[in-house]
């Protein structure tokens, strides 16, 4: 009888134990939250506000080489070229090479840090091996502090870490672009070729009704390139033109928009066509799309969307996000007699970046005032995946 | 039907003494917890840091390291422009203490974001969005676990106030970040992230790195590119792997983590003698019944199994008992432990008891284990039991007194031995444990021989003042001695186990009290809170230093800037001191002459070490030490060894002069003032107090707040040691409890047969009274001896294999005494119930229980 009470005596001390234990080591931790994620990307998403920047209010008078600098009071501005490049034995490959310098916040940091800043840079470094049917493409992110990323003029450099664009002389022009990202290298010389053209109402660009919804816009049209690709440890001494796009602004795009198409053609008879149809929620071209034709002699021409017809031939899915895009065009500019059939040099051409998007060498041909004309350029495409574009 | 037989037994019998199992299982479960929850509670401690580490640490390969001060952030400018930069991410690292919530600790982690993504990814991909302009523009911005924010009483979008080093900086939660699972979200617990711009401001570090993330491919390639890499480095700038910095931890916490191991095995095997004692008594007392099994056809395996079963169930329910009790007392001695490291090592978060499964597996082993070892004696003993209707007591008594002179003989041999592993020329501590059980082995054979000489002795004396009860009190002893040298060599190793330790710490304490009084010799010391007590470290703001030393009333000031350096690779304290115009040189030299070290020390390449890193390294005068300098390695000459109780993995003293050639860093850790003639010492503090401000919160104690405040500090890392010591001291005393409770009762017949020939009940008492008496007379006596011997093991042994200190052995008249109460106490308890329960009993009817 004794017995029984010595078992139920320990077992009640067990069970007092184990519920101690249970105690001691229960999980105190409330459930998990859903907390917000950090993505250095989102850190270009637009300006939280126009104030306290600088605004394309009107027209202003450019001034270069000055301008190929940075303007740092806008909250955006890029740096752009992109290019058609051929080695002496035909080998045709496309190159894209960007940096944009985004605001944070409006005015300088004024910080004990040399890490404080309010600007970051992106950039996006892609390399179409046309004939060799790759695609390459990197992105990367730094912030306008300790060195790491910045532009300055005199002597004019853009860089982010080791990609940069630099003026091998005392000016801008020529300028060297160099830029290396895992089995992949640039290392070009561009010259100036045509003087600027500022693109828009004398280089202010409007994208929408609102005053100040616009960007200041120049290219270089056709820039004659020389250098060295590198693929895979393979270097390729090339030839070819490229164009460069400067835009600075304080921005974004209006809430009707989801993307852009835009188009930089330069044509065998010596001149040059840039056209960006501005996208609207059901597919339909906005009123503020435009562009610009420069001849091979005498002044550019202002193009509005009704000087131009853009028809979608063809598209592709990419097999990496499921994407569709359009991936052949007729553009024509009835105004000017203006025919062409564009279409992809390379249909794989999708940067798989934080904010997708495609953009590649184009291959056209057509008529041009009667005679048969054809080209070499670049399409950008954005918009199409699922994340709608605010920024350019 | 036998099997039956022999489980109703079994049954039976440990029920018809419920108490006594009870006790014995409690003495099983205490041993087990004790070893389970010191397990726990370091492997906690531990894994905490393990974890904290591999956050912050991410996925890098290899890291950057430079000086104490870090490395220059242009280091990471210069490798990130460089063509095909390695993937590398720059980290600014320190603590702060929250000044709201549970005002902790919090690790503050400055990244870059865009260099972070191959690193760390703090927050999963998809839900909301982290305002990146804010965290990245905003000074003071940072981001934090849910569960950090609640224990800092914030949310997101609140102000945040810590103290760097006492200077109050504000943070701003921008966001909580998402944890992912539970190990994350500890991993996480009391982590502040932020930009490495505001990590910069908010820890002093403009200008710097702590380090530099590399993450570089494996094996060839990596090796290739980092060789690539080293030419790109300036001096001072090392690579090492990120496990290196939990390797330290570890080798630097092992020594204290060992002892405290070994502590609690003391503990289980004071309970394994309980367990032989319960084993012992239930086989002694059922001899006859185990007589009749072995008639009715039982076989000597049969018994030795039923035995051996009996224990096993008692060790599997006290086991378990055992593991339980562990974890809930794991759980408070983590606190303990935790505390203890942090004031002596590093800062560590530990919040949860980590349950590894291995220290469960290890508790049922050693609880299962030892229950077995102990019962297979009092097995063998029993399956030897002659098919005989009866073995008398008598017969069983002398086979164990003339086995006693044997015994003692074997104890003597095994104590030769503990001895001799003990003075083994070795500085590993695994032989001196052993030989420290061998000795507590020995010294427990000794007891049948010297209990039977000894009570022989005592009945004379006994005799005189109580008569007839006093002499047959006495011979109980020897009469019985097969069960109480068995109680009294429990009773003696778990008491002196207690005085062992006490003494120890005596010991301890007075040799520190000793050194601070000869080390600390100016009137007042100022220096910022640091977060690791007894390393300090932490740095005036600039000019306050300054301003502090040039108080009016203060004669001469001298300064001391206390930094982490890699000393032969291993992180190591290093203490630059500029001693002004103070002649007083507060130091005792273990090597090297007083008169000369101090003029040799100015040479730009000389240093002194303090004797514990002395030992550990193997250094002594006349050795070399590489510190990696600001410029590299260089090495240094050692022209002394101090003593110097505040670090146990020891420190290296060099002079201001040459710290300054050799590190770019002009912070100041700690001021020394000392008073002009005739300056009241408590209104100079006050003095200080005032011209220091209050824009840090320094410290400002004269010499006596510093030396109580040291005392304070040294008690309460060993406050774990009292708590041990105390847990030993509960084993031991239900051991003496249940071992002599089990003697009287077991005498419940020859109780009875004295009460049927008219020993009153009063005289009953006495009598067993008399006994437990002299029993726990007897032990407290044995332990004394033993006790001493182990602390001098513990001291000049233990202690000095472990940490490398001389300690000065005191034998404090206090913990005696205790000891002696102690034994006598639970020798007193334990007579009581078996006297009253003999008292109350029908003689007739104990007579008849057989």
């Amino acid at each position: 009888m004794r017995g029984r009470g010595l078992v139920i005596g320990v077992t009640v001390v067990l069970v007092g134990l184990a519920a101690g234990a249970a105690y001691v080591t229960r999980d105190t931790s409330p459930p998990l939250e859903n907390a917000p994620t950090m993505k250095v990307s989102e850190a270009l998403g637009g300006a939280s506000g126009a104030e306290g920047y600088t605004r394309a209010l009107e027209p202003r008078e450019f001034h270069f080489p000055e301008d190929h600098g940075p303007h740092p009071g806008f909250h955006t501005e890029w740096w752009y070229w992109t290019g058609n490049l051929t080695t002496a034995d035909g080998h045709e490959f496309g190159y894209q090479f960007t940096l944009f310098r985004s605001a944070l916040a409006p005015g300088e940091a004024e910080r004990a840090s040399a890490w404080g800043t309010r600007h970051i840079y992106m950039g996006h470094l892609a390399l179409s091996d046309i004939t060799g049917g790759r695609f390459h493409a990197t992105e990367r992110f730094s912030r306008e502090a300790m060195d790491l990323a910045g532009a300055r003029n005199g002597p004019f450099r853009v860089w982010l870490e080791d990609w940069s664009a630099e003026a091998i002389g005392d000016g801008v022009l020529p300028l060297r672009l160099t830029a290396r990202s895992g089995n992949v290298s640039l290392s070009l010389e561009l010259e100036a070729g045509k003087p600027p053209v500022l693109q828009g109402d004398r280089g202010l660009s409007q994208k929408g009704p609102q005053k100040g919804n616009a960007s200041y816009y120049y290219s270089l049209t056709r820039m004659p390139t020389r250098g060295q690709v590198t693929v895979d440890g393979r270097a390729y001494e090339v030839t070819g033109r490229s164009w460069m796009d400067r835009e600075w602004g304080t921005s974004a795009l209006g809430q009707e928009l989801v993307g852009w198409d835009w188009f930089a053609l330069q044509l065998s008879d010596g001149g040059e066509l840039m056209y960006y149809q501005l996208r609207r929620h059901d597919g339909t071209a906005d009123a503020f799309s435009a562009g610009t034709l420069v001849p091979s002699e005498g002044a550019p021409v202002h193009l509005s969307r009704q000087d131009i017809r853009l028809e979608v031939a063809d598209t592709w899915t990419s097999p990496h996000s499921g994407v569709a895009y359009p991936a052949r065009w007729k553009l024509s500019v009835p105004s000017r007699g203006l025919t062409l059939d564009i279409t992809p040099a390379l249909a794989d051409q999708e940067l798989p970046v934080s904010v997708r998007y495609w953009e590649g060498a184009v291959r056209f041909s057509g008529t041009h005032a009667g005679q048969p004309v054809q080209g070499r350029g670049y399409v950008e495409l954005t918009g199409y995946g699922d994340t709608p574009v605010r920024g350019r | 039907m036998k099997q039956r037989l022999l489980i109703r037994s079994s049954l039976r019998h440990l029920g018809s003494h419920p108490w006594l199992t009870a006790l014995s299982l409690l003495g099983i479960a205490l041993g087990v917890a004790v070893v389970v929850s010191i397990d726990l509670a370091n492997a906690s401690a531990m894994r905490a840091f393990e974890r904290s580490t591999d956050t912050v640490a991410g996925r890098a390969t290899h890291q950057l390291v430079g000086g104490p001060s870090g490395l220059p952030e242009s280091v990471y400018r210069d490798l990130r422009l460089q063509p095909g930069a390695p993937v590398s991410a720059p980290v600014v690292e320190g603590h702060v203490r929250a000044r709201s919530g549970d005002q902790r600790i919090l690790t503050v982690l400055g990244v870059d974001p865009f260099a972070e993504a191959p690193f760390r990814s703090f927050v999963p991909r998809g839900g909301g969005r982290v305002d990146m302009g804010a965290f990245l523009t905003e000074p003071g911005a940072a981001l934090m676990t849910g569960r950090t924010a609640r224990a800092l009483n914030v949310k997101a979008g609140d102000p945040l106030q810590v103290a760097m080093e006492g200077v109050v900086k504000p943070l701003r939660v921008v966001a909580l970040l998402q944890s992912g699972d539970e190990n994350r979200a500890q991993a996480m617990e009391g982590l502040v992230l932020t930009d490495i711009s505001t990590a910069q401001e908010v820890l002093g570090q403009v200008g710097r790195l702590s380090r530099i993330d590399l993450k570089l491919p494996d094996g060839e390639a990596g090796e290739a590119r980092l060789a690539s890499l080293r030419p790109l480095l300036p001096e001072g700038v090392e690579v090492i792997r990120p496990h290196t910095r939990g390797n330290a931890v570890e080798q630097m916490t092992r020594a204290f983590r060992t002892n405290l191991t070994a502590l609690s095995l003391l503990a289980l095997v004071v309970g394994t003698f309980l367990i032989y004692n319960t084993m012992t008594f239930s086989v002694v007392q059922r001899r006859e019944q185990l007589g009749r099994l072995r008639a009715v056809g039982i076989t000597r395996r049969e018994l030795f199994a039923l035995v051996l079963g009996e224990a096993a169930v008692l060790g599997m329910v006290g086991t378990v008992a055992g593991l339980l009790l562990g974890v809930v007392l794991g759980r408070g001695l983590m606190e303990l432990v935790t505390r203890t490291l942090n004031d002596l090592y590093l800062v560590v978060s530990v919040r949860s008891l980590s349950l590894e499964s291995f220290t469960l597996v290890k508790g049922v082993l050693l609880g299962l284990g030892a229950t077995l070892a102990a019962a297979m004696l009092p097995a063998w003993e029993a399956a030897r039991s002659a098919p005989a209707v009866t073995l008398r007591r008598s017969m069983l008594e002398d086979v164990s007194r003339n086995r006693a002179p044997r015994l003692a003989l074997l104890g003597l041999v095994i104590l030769a031995l503990g001895v001799g592993l003990l003075s083994l020329p070795t500085p590993e501590l695994l032989p001196a444990y052993a030989g420290l059980f061998s000795v507590l082995l020995g010294a427990s054979l000794l007891v049948p021989w010297l209990t039977a000489k000894l009570a022989g002795l005592a009945a004379g004396p006994l005799g005189r003042p109580f008569g007839l009860l006093g002499r047959m009190a006495a011979r109980g002893v020897t009469s019985n001695l097969s069960r109480t040298a068995v109680a009294l060599a429990a009773l003696m190793v778990a008491v002196a186990t207690t005085v062992g330790v006490g003494l120890m710490v005596t010991s301890f304490r007075g040799t520190v009290a000793d050194w601070l009084e000869s080390s600390l010799e100016a009137d007042v010391y100022v220096s910022p809170p640091a977060l690791v007590t007894r390393r300090g470290g932490a740095t005036f703001a600039p000019g306050l230093a300054e301003q502090v030393r040039a108080t009016p009333g203060v004669a001469s000031s001298s300064t001391l800037r206390t930094v982490q350096v890699r000393v032969d690779g291993v992180p190591t304290d290093v203490r630059a001191v500029d001693f002004g115009a103070t002649p007083v040189r507060p130091y005792r030299f273990k090597e090297g002459d007083p008169a000369r070290v101090w003029k040799e020390l100015e040479a730009p390449d000389a240093v002194l070490v303090s004797e514990p890193l002395a030992f550990h390294r193997r250094l002594g005068v006349g050795g070399t030490v590489e510190l990696a300098t600001d410029q590299g390695p260089r090495r240094f000459r050692v022209v002394g060894v101090y003593f110097d109780y505040g670090s146990d993995t020891g420190t290296v003293l060099m002079l201001r002069s040459t710290y300054l050639l050799h590190f770019q860093d002009a912070r100041v850790s700690g001021v020394a003032l000392y008073a002009e003639p005739g300056q009241d010492v408590d209104a100079l503090v006050a003095r200080v107090r005032e011209r220091a401000g209050t824009g840090q919160a320094l410290g400002i104690q004269s010499n006596r707040a510093l030396r109580q405040l040291s005392l304070e500090v040294f008690d309460r890392t060993f406050t774990i040691t009292h708590v041990l010591r105390l847990l030993a001291v509960g084993v031991a005393f239900i051991g003496v409890l249940s071992a002599l409770m089990a003697l009287q009762l077991e005498r419940a017949r020859e109780l009875a047969v004295l009460r049927a020939t008219g020993l009153t009940p009063r005289q009953l008492w006495g009598l067993v009274s008399l006994q437990t008496g002299l029993l726990g007379l007897l032990a407290g006596l044995f332990s004394l001896p033993l006790g001493v011997a182990l602390a001098y093991v513990l001291v000049h042994v233990i202690n000095q294999r472990s940490f490398g200190w001389t300690l000065q052995l005191l034998v404090s008249g206090d913990v005696l005494t205790q000891a002696m109460v102690l034994a006598l106490a639970a020798a007193a308890l334990a007579g009581l119930y078996p006297s009253w329960k003999m008292s109350r009993a029908n003689p007739a009817l104990a007579l008849r229980e057989e």
